[in-house]
């Protein structure tokens, strides 16, 4: 299932999103909050740019933190490395799933068989 | 036979679709007077179409108004003084300029420049899955995306052309005194004996109608689009004609109201 970030719109507003529309959060508090989850993953520069400017690491925890921004999150990733195919293996994603542990309930990841050496002993 | 049934499909078809139109504007109208609509998210996006829709083609919208609209004044003005029609100045420039040519020349100029933007967007947001994305966290299209876009249309067709009707009625100002010699307190009273504010009312109605109308027919036809590339400029410009058959309609449906 695709579920792409909004190219129309920065990385920030498309973390912000889910809380201004589902929490009718104020803006700039959904901001701040934005831009301190990026900050977690290091990545706070790409705050203000689209998808298309976007590498594939980056547009990964553009939507792995909206999909956080739910509340209660249960977080399905599918295949991961259909989103950033030169991974060698998972450890930046597992990295990047560590750095937000608090903002979801659980997290899932789908992928085929075929696919078991790039997830090691996981 | 063949040819009676090929009519026949294509009225229902027509019906089928104008029937749906109308309900998916229905289904609009109402969520814009319901309150949940308004969240932090939409909020953001109506200030944004605001901007892009009436801010943005101002100097457009100003450079048209001068240049054609101030054309337009002094060839009435000196048809009326030929004809030696000079007393329906007022009535000339409150029922024609204001009330009906501002409201078109405005609406055409904001569907060249907005209409197809929005028909655009919407269908490449669609072939991009990105409307699927919106629905999946739950985001409601119609309050999310469709509902600002529609309220950003009726406020700036009623604001952009009111300023077009300005900027027509200082050129008149400008000509009448050029043609007619005709002093600022004469024009001004000319000018207020000749309001008739169930017109400017009319007016103003008509703007909010073609602001709803030129925003949701392109917004309808590109959520049509498939998700196939090619199917962009296929809605795009069914999406386009619609819009001018629409607008056509409602300038008709106006003209009736006026002379009844």
């Amino acid at each position: 299932m695709d579920v792409p970030l909004i190219s129309n719109q920065d990385v920030y507003r498309n973390i912000t999103l889910i809380k201004e529309y589902h929490e009718n959060m104020p803006r700039g508090q959904a901001q701040r909050l934005a831009v301190e989850y990026l900050e977690r993953l290091g990545l706070n520069d790409i705050a203000h740019r689209r998808n298309p400017a976007l590498n594939p690491e980056e547009r990964f925890c553009g939507m792995l933190l909206r999909a956080a921004m739910v509340k209660d999150a249960r977080i399905l990733i599918d295949r991961p490395f259909r989103i950033i195919p030169h991974l060698k293996d998972i450890q930046f994603i597992m990295t990047a799933l560590k750095k937000i542990d608090d903002l979801y309930v659980s997290c899932h990841i789908y992928e085929y068989q075929w696919m078991k050496e790039k997830y090691g002993d996981l | 036979m063949a040819f009676w049934e090929s009519v026949g499909r294509r009225v229902i078809r027509m019906l089928t679709a104008f029937t749906a139109t109308i309900h998916f504007a229905g289904k609009v109208f109402l969520r814009i007077f319901q309150r949940k609509t308004y969240s932090s998210a939409m909020r953001e996006v109506l200030v944004n179409q605001i901007y892009f829709t009436s801010v943005e083609i101002l100097p457009a919208l100003l450079l048209v108004a001068i240049v054609f609209g101030s054309l337009l004044i002094g060839i009435v003005f000196t048809l009326l003084k030929d004809f030696g029609l000079t007393g329906f100045i007022g009535h000339v420039l409150m029922g024609l300029i204001v009330t009906e040519l501002s409201p078109l020349l405005t609406v055409l100029l904001i569907t060249l420049r907005s209409g197809s933007a929005i028909n655009t967007e919407m269908a490449v947001m669609k072939v991009s899955r990105e409307i699927s994305a919106l629905e999946t966290f739950r985001i409601d299209v119609i309050d999310y995306l469709v509902a600002p876009r529609i309220i950003s249309g009726m406020i700036s067709i009623a604001l952009l052309s009111s300023l077009f009707s300005i900027v027509l009625l200082a050129s008149g100002l400008l000509f009448s005194w050029l043609i007619f010699e005709m002093s600022l307190d004469v024009y001004t009273t000319i000018l207020l004996n000749s309001t008739n504010f169930s017109d400017i009312f009319i007016a103003l109605v008509k703007c909010a109608v073609y602001g709803f109308f030129i925003t949701l027919i392109p917004i309808r036809f590109g959520l049509r689009a498939s998700h196939e590339l090619t199917s962009v400029p296929i809605v795009v410009s069914q999406g386009m004609v619609n819009v001018f058959a629409a607008i056509l309609i409602i300038e008709v449906l106006s003209l009736l109201t006026k002379l009844l």
